[in-house]
């Protein structure tokens, strides 16, 4: 007991103690209080609004959701390694703990924490909307216990298992680039009633058909049930979860003393050159080689172009089949765009990812030409991916809509809205810059603190965007396509000027640009 | 002759915390100078405002007789810097590294790779040269960032904590390089709390502590006699006293203790 407390006790600590001093964290913290404060109330209100539904759509619906919640306990953690100091064992292995005593408290740190708690409540809201009898009154507050420690104790067996691997850099680089798969499985059911596939009553009660012989689904069966199956269900389960503590304890002692996988070194090829064959030779080319390789090897910017191709093709998917009897004319146009304005995002905290490496290019700027040159080397490298990729989007998208003849207009306009989020993410690079972390996780894009200025950044820059696109957007929109024909001009004009603004107040600041990159994450 | 680096009253705060307490930093061209002192003396914020990295809540810093805010293209032509932390672009291979910065610096390719080059192979990079960064020890990283600083041949080189975490065969290499670097001419300020390193290399030594520079001189002025150490710890007002009062327990034998 004295061991749940301390290491409960730790936990709070570190909460308290990471929130001593910065304001913006503060904030941060008491916006992740209140959301999942309101998480948790309006899981508990819907949860036991099912009493009002029918029996078996309502013991459906909690069978599919608790084990939702187990697939998600599964996955979230491991896309967030490392955002708790209590759960990285490393940590603790010094202190001569037994293995025993090491997991109780490593257990009481992972159940100590806001979202554990808001998890419990939502759970306990499925006692309240299924039980109907005593039995399940009584059965359901073990079941709803053994069901939130089968949670977390499967979540800490993933993380405790794969830890060496996530700790070699190929492990993260691999897993950052893995969350993405989780985006687009996101999109799934979305996509799936987009296409009218069945009926969703019907579809609930397969899905529950199946769900409910797995360790969540019989939790959720027993507080339905509230008799002898049900109590047979939670011994069943709750010694699975002890077998699973008992793996997680094996595990756990295995990775203690497995030193840290190193990972190998593989050599890169040396430089082609090709960009030499048509940059002059200087700092221009310089940064257009430089980005080239950062695209292609930092798993960051490769998460970024791949999320921006996925959003754009789910978004055809959508968009294209949504009204029947064909899209409009200008769905390629649209789709075309909104693919130009995703990839021009992530320009929109150009200097995020050099981080606290941009020192290297602060202490070699002796003005603000050097900046601008920088930016264009930057915009450069993109728009030699991009340019190409818009083409592809708007010759896909035409063909998909049945639209050929859009292709030309739609490139064309796709290349403008490039070259104005381009101009005004430059702007926004400088005015709001925030450090992107290393680790990227899918809920943050931003080190702690910062998730304001992430917010603001991609907010300003979307309407910034959005603003400047009217002058073309609204005459298409009248059928006027010959339009398009001006706005790569547009685009261009727009791209310099952003980045003659973007270098005039970079420069002034460029300490402050500095500080606000090189954040601790 | 002018100094190499020369700061009126550089001044720095964080909040209610004062880091740098009105520095008046003096380095003469073509000495080999250390800036010691204890830690959070106030040395790696002193070295980021000289190298323009951090803006200064008041006073002045020049650089070859530049004023390093109002003349930032003649200071950055003329300065190297390595500053702690490590952080380089992790994605690039070392020669990319090289090459990446030279060329930001307007240095012709054919140059840039002569002497990236030349730089590797005297840092026994040679064979990890196309390795990424990312995966370089604490010493390879140490020592490509030295070559980085110096690709340019800058007048003034300022380093931060250059032999913390350095293997000896490593740390041997960085100080052959910096000690021909000296020679010709050129000005070296680096960061430490190694007393015999600083003792064994620097003809020049300034002692921070507490936000202030506290003794300033050519080496043998500052040690007057005593060692660097010594001498350093009366300066910081740490001068060892015997045994402290309390940790009575400390080293005493377990069995002792339980009967």
């Amino acid at each position: 007991m004295s061991t749940v407390a301390l290491f409960a006790q730790l936990k709070l600590r570190l909460l308290a103690g990471n929130l001593r001093g910065d304001l913006q964290r503060r904030l941060g913290f008491i916006f992740t209080l209140v959301i999942a404060t309101g998480l948790a109330a309006l899981g508990f209100f819907l949860m036991s609004l099912l009493r009002l539904a029918p029996a078996d759509i309502a013991s459906s619906l909690v069978i599919t959701a608790f084990s939702f919640f187990l697939i998600a306990w599964m996955i979230v953690p491991l896309l967030a390694f490392g955002l708790d100091d209590t759960l990285d064992p490393a940590k603790l292995s010094l202190f001569p703990l037994r293995t025993r005593r090491l997991a109780v408290g490593m257990f009481t740190a992972s159940v100590t924490g806001v979202w554990p708690l808001a998890m419990l409540i939502v759970t306990f809201g499925a006692l309240v909307g299924l039980a109907s009898n005593l039995g399940g009154w009584l059965l359901g507050v073990p079941a709803v216990l053994v069901q939130f420690a089968l949670c977390v104790v499967t979540s800490r067996l993933i993380t405790t298992s794969l830890s060496s691997a996530l700790r070699t850099r190929r492990g993260r680089d691999v897993l950052a680039v893995a969350a993405l798969l989780v985006v687009v499985l996101a999109q799934l059911p979305n996509l799936l009633m987009n296409t009218g596939f069945g009926d969703p009553a019907g579809m609930l009660r397969q899905m529950a058909a199946v769900l409910r012989w797995t360790p969540p689904g019989m939790m959720a069966h027993a507080i339905a049930d509230g008799g002898l199956v049900g109590l047979a269900e939670i011994v069943f389960v709750a010694l699975l979860v002890i077998g699973l503590a008992w793996l997680w304890i094996k595990a756990l002692s295995r990775a203690l003393v497995t030193p840290d996988v190193s990972t190998q070194a593989a050599s890169v090829r040396r430089e082609s050159g090709l960009i030499d064959r048509f940059l002059p030779d200087g700092p221009l080319a310089a940064v257009v080689t430089k980005e080239l390789k950062y695209i292609r090897r930092e798993p960051r910017f490769r998460v970024g172009w791949f999320s921006a191709i996925v959003v754009t093709v789910v978004l055809s998917f959508s968009l294209g089949s949504t009204s029947e009897g064909g899209a409009g004319p200008g769905v390629p146009i649209v789709l075309t765009c909104v693919g130009a304005l995703m990839i021009a995002l992530q320009s929109g905290n150009a200097f995020g990812i050099d981080g606290r490496s941009l020192w290297m290019n602060a202490v070699t700027f002796g003005s603000e030409r050097a900046l601008a040159v920088d930016l264009a080397g930057r915009h450069l490298a993109n728009a030699l991916i991009a340019l190409p990729l818009l083409v592809a989007i708007a010759v896909a998208t035409g063909l998909f809509t049945g639209h050929p003849a859009m292709i030309l207009p739609a490139a064309l306009t796709g290349w403008g809205a490039l070259g104005l989020g381009l101009g005004v993410g430059s702007v926004t690079s400088v005015v709001l810059p925030y450090t992107v972390p290393e680790r990227m996780n899918a809920f943050t894009g931003a080190a702690p603190g910062q998730g304001g200025q992430a917010f603001a950044s991609a907010m300003g820059a979307t309407a910034g965007i959005a603003l400047l696109t009217l002058p073309f957007v609204v005459p298409l929109l009248f059928g006027l396509f010959w339009v398009s024909v001006a706005a790569p001009f547009y685009g261009l004009l727009a791209e310099v000027l952003g980045r003659r603004l973007a270098a005039r107040i970079g420069f002034a600041r460029m300490p402050e640009l500095l500080a606000a990159v090189s954040k601790p994450t | 002759m002018t100094d190499a680096v020369r700061t009126h009253g550089l001044f720095k705060r964080y909040g209610q915390q004062i880091a740098v307490a009105g520095v008046d930093l003096v380095v003469p061209a073509g000495s080999f100078a250390g800036l010691v002192g204890p830690n959070g003396a106030g040395k790696t914020t002193t070295l980021s405002m000289i190298t323009g990295l951090l803006r200064p809540d008041g006073g002045a810093a020049e650089v070859d007789g530049f004023h390093v805010w109002r003349d930032p293209v003649e200071v950055k032509a003329r300065i190297g810097v390595l500053p702690e932390g490590l952080r380089l672009f992790e994605r690039l291979s070392g020669r990319e590294l090289l090459l990446y910065n030279g060329r930001l610096r307007g240095i012709p390719k054919p140059d840039v790779e002569q002497r990236a080059g030349e730089l590797l192979a005297v840092m026994d990079l040679a064979d990890a040269a196309d390795k990424l960064v990312v995966d370089y020890s604490t010493g390879m990283r140490k020592k490509i960032g030295l070559a980085a600083a110096l690709l340019h041949n800058p007048s003034v080189l300022f380093l931060d904590e250059p032999f913390e975490g350095v293997d000896p065969v490593s740390a041997n290499t960085l100080t052959e390089v910096l000690q021909r670097y000296t020679a010709s001419g050129s000005t070296v300020i680096f960061s430490s709390h190694v007393m015999d390193l600083v003792e064994r290399l620097c003809d020049w030594v300034s002692v921070m502590s507490a936000g202030h520079i506290v003794a300033q001189g050519p080496l043998d002025d500052v040690r007057g006699g005593r060692t660097l150490n010594q001498a350093f710890l009366e300066l910081v007002g740490r001068a060892p006293n015997g045994g402290e009062a309390g940790l009575t327990w400390l080293g005493v034998q377990r069995a002792e203790e339980q009967q």
